[in-house]
């Protein structure tokens, strides 16, 4: 039993009858908080996770170092992740005779466009969703769902065709009886310019937008009202508030959102290869022409060719992806905080 | 009684002007996008000749009494192309909600080194939609014509062969479980990373549902001395319900829309007619919503939603 005493006048001392050495109470405490399962859960969890970060990073590592690879190193099975006979052929030939530069300019300004366009009409569109209850709201977004449930490659022929010959007087591309024909002026041939991009960006019918506009609304959906009424009240109307109130709270999850349409209209394949024909008089090389063929001064009759090819088609595919990741080293913590800030509910 | 009229409108304005925000979604969906989507259901019930439509000049309408539907269900590669899609589906789907959510609770958790996982775990996200797959898909062919060696495995095919499935086959084999579990199991471990690759933006949603999870709760649990197992089946499991169908949602369109879908690569690869392509575009589409109704309907009897509004 413990003893109290008095010392002074404010102050008391407890007094153990069997009072512990400091070692043996280490040792008991230690004993007590079960301090190995909590180092044992630790370490499986940190070993499972560096195993799955290696899955995810181990394609990338085998590619990087197949990239400098000769033909030779390629077919030989000696040779696994370190080159014999290192070589930067491979992407000066990529590079020189690939168009690279020029695929890069015209994607750099293709992903750039939409990515802020989208972000802007992904904003308004989900922040008239979430805060203004209309006529016809859950209609409208019911459309959102739409969009992007259906897949585009079910549209791709009739998409071609209203873009090839745009006029957005003539609804249909079938003849009623002649009767579209009254309206119908000249059409205009959208392929191979940014056009058909941007019309479908500005409406967020782009790929992926219904998932931006679902997110935008979501995070919408948390904000509180109060916010707003306040504005209100103080005499701003509703698009002074949206301006300067609710785009300024909303940019974490704007770069969340321009990070996701950057990215995935830089890969995009499906749209640039049905927009910009190769066909073309004057073709606009886009990033993934970069692997579709192979360079001419790479080209050989050599026994593994087809695997040679394989290792210069995931080069000019890391080539493609490379300024991907600088911009994704520099942004990934907004990524994080823009999600975890979105109180996505639902 | 007048302020409350006044009151009305106001409301009622502020409502109107919410009309001028979505207009843009509208006038794209009414100008560009209906017509896009009937223009294709047409070209799929109609006989047209290409050619002309690349000319510009207006087809007519030329019924054909869905005979490219007709001749969609006849094409057996075609059905055995949708059902290996659909069997896929129904084997990444839980597949990657069960990953996603396990890793998205282990990122939110304190731990060492967690800002460099979350980086990592979030590079597919960036990275994995469509390119890589396109052109492994095509290396896939390529290496299908030659006998590879080993390195081809190194070389493109990363992370799929990290564990031979043969030795696991063996070892499971002689465990008394059914087949059908080892073959399940054995589908996992070699499609490891394709789960891995498509679950990093369902692991981001999963993220921010736990995020929004109020810490309260949790220290009530800690309170009245629940377990952490309790604590995830009684508290962050229905919290997070709402996720998991969205989830759920997001994969399967994720997995249709994606271009390397056995169903997608034969229709761009092996069908030629246009009309052809959007009927079995449209038959697949039918199914997978079809897919999407059901689960739905079951999953939305096992949600729990904190706040109905």
């Amino acid at each position: 039993m413990p003893t109290i005493k008095k010392d002074t006048k404010n102050k008391i001392v407890v007094d153990y009858e069997g009072k512990l050495s400091f070692k043996d109470r280490t040792i008991r405490k230690f004993k007590a908080s079960n301090t190995w399962v909590k180092i044992g859960i630790n370490v499986c969890r940190f070993i499972l996770m560096l195993g799955v970060s290696f899955i995810i990073i181990y394609p990338f590592i085998s590619r990087i170092a197949s990239s400098f690879m000769t033909k030779e190193d390629v077919v030989d099975s000696t040779v696994s992740l370190i080159p014999k006979n290192f070589t930067m052929d491979t992407y000066k030939y990529l590079f020189t005779e690939n168009h690279y530069a020029e695929a890069f300019l015209h994607t750099v300004i293709l992903s750039l466009l939409c990515a802020f366009v989208q972000t802007f009409v992904a904003c308004l569109v989900g922040y008239g969703l979430a805060k203004f209850k209309f006529k016809g709201n859950k209609l409208v977004m019911g459309a959102v769902i739409v969009t992007l449930v259906i897949p585009h490659s079910a549209l791709k022929i009739s998409m071609l065709q209203h873009f090839s010959h745009f006029d957005i007087f003539r609804v249909l591309s079938w003849d009623y009886a002649g009767l579209l024909q009254l309206f119908s002026g000249k059409s205009i041939e959208l392929t191979n310019t940014y056009w058909p991009f941007a019309i479908l960006s500005i409406c967020g019918l782009a790929f992926k937008n219904g998932l931006y506009i679902y997110l935008m609304r979501q995070f919408f959906k948390g904000v509180p009202d109060e916010l707003e009424e306040s504005a209100y009240v103080d005499g701003s109307g509703v698009f002074r508030t949206f301006l300067q109130i609710i785009i300024p709270l909303s940019v974490p999850m704007m770069i969340t959102i321009f990070l996701f349409s950057f990215s995935w209209q830089w890969t995009d394949e499906f749209y640039t290869s049905m927009f910009f024909k190769s066909t073309a008089l004057k073709q606009i090389y886009m990033m993934p022409d970069v692997y579709k063929d192979v360079p001419l001064s790479l080209r050989t009759n050599y026994a593994g060719a087809s695997l040679y090819y394989s290792v210069i088609k995931n080069t000019a595919g890391l080539m493609i992806i490379a300024p991907l990741i600088v911009v994704y080293l520099f942004c990934q913590r907004y990524l994080v905080q823009g999600i975890e800030r979105s109180g996505l509910v639902g | 009684m007048a302020a409350k009229t006044k009151h009305a409108s106001l409301d009622k304005r502020k409502a109107r002007s919410g009309y001028f925000f979505v207009l843009p979604f509208v006038i794209g969906i009414v100008a560009i996008y209906l017509p896009i989507l009937i223009d294709s259901i047409l070209f799929s019930l109609n006989n047209f000749d290409y050619q002309h439509l690349r000319e510009g000049s207006l087809p007519s309408l030329n019924w054909n009494d869905f005979e490219c539907f007709r001749k969609a269900f006849q094409n057996t590669s075609f059905m055995s192309a949708l059902w290996e899609s659909l069997q896929n589906l129904l084997f990444q789907v839980p597949a990657i909600l069960i990953f996603s959510l396990f890793i998205a609770v282990v990122l939110n958790q304190k731990m060492l080194g967690r800002a460099v996982f979350r980086a990592i775990y979030f590079v597919p996200v960036i990275i994995a939609t469509g390119l890589m797959d396109s052109i492994n898909a095509q290396d896939v062919m390529t290496a299908m014509n030659e006998a590879s060696t080993t390195v081809a495995t190194t070389a493109t095919a990363g992370g799929s062969e990290l564990l031979s499935a043969m030795d696991l086959m063996e070892l499971i084999d002689t465990l008394p479980i059914g087949s059908g579990l080892v073959e399940f199991v054995v589908r996992l471990i070699n499609s490891v990373f394709d789960i891995v690759n498509y679950s990093g933006v369902q692991m981001l949603i999963f993220l921010a549902g736990l995020q929004s999870i109020s810490p309260a709760i949790y220290e009530a649990c800690q309170i009245e001395g629940a377990t952490a197992w309790e604590t995830f089946w009684k508290v962050t499991f229905p919290m997070i319900s709402p996720m998991i169908l969205v989830n759920a949602f997001y994969t399967i369109i994720d997995s249709f829309t994606r271009n390397n879908s056995a169903v997608m690569l034969f229709i761009s690869n092996n069908v030629e007619d246009y009309s052809q392509q959007t009927a079995m575009s449209w038959i697949f589409f039918l199914i997978v919503f079809l897919i999407l109704a059901v689960i739905g309907g079951i999953m939305s009897t096992f949600i729990f939603y904190q706040r109905r509004d």
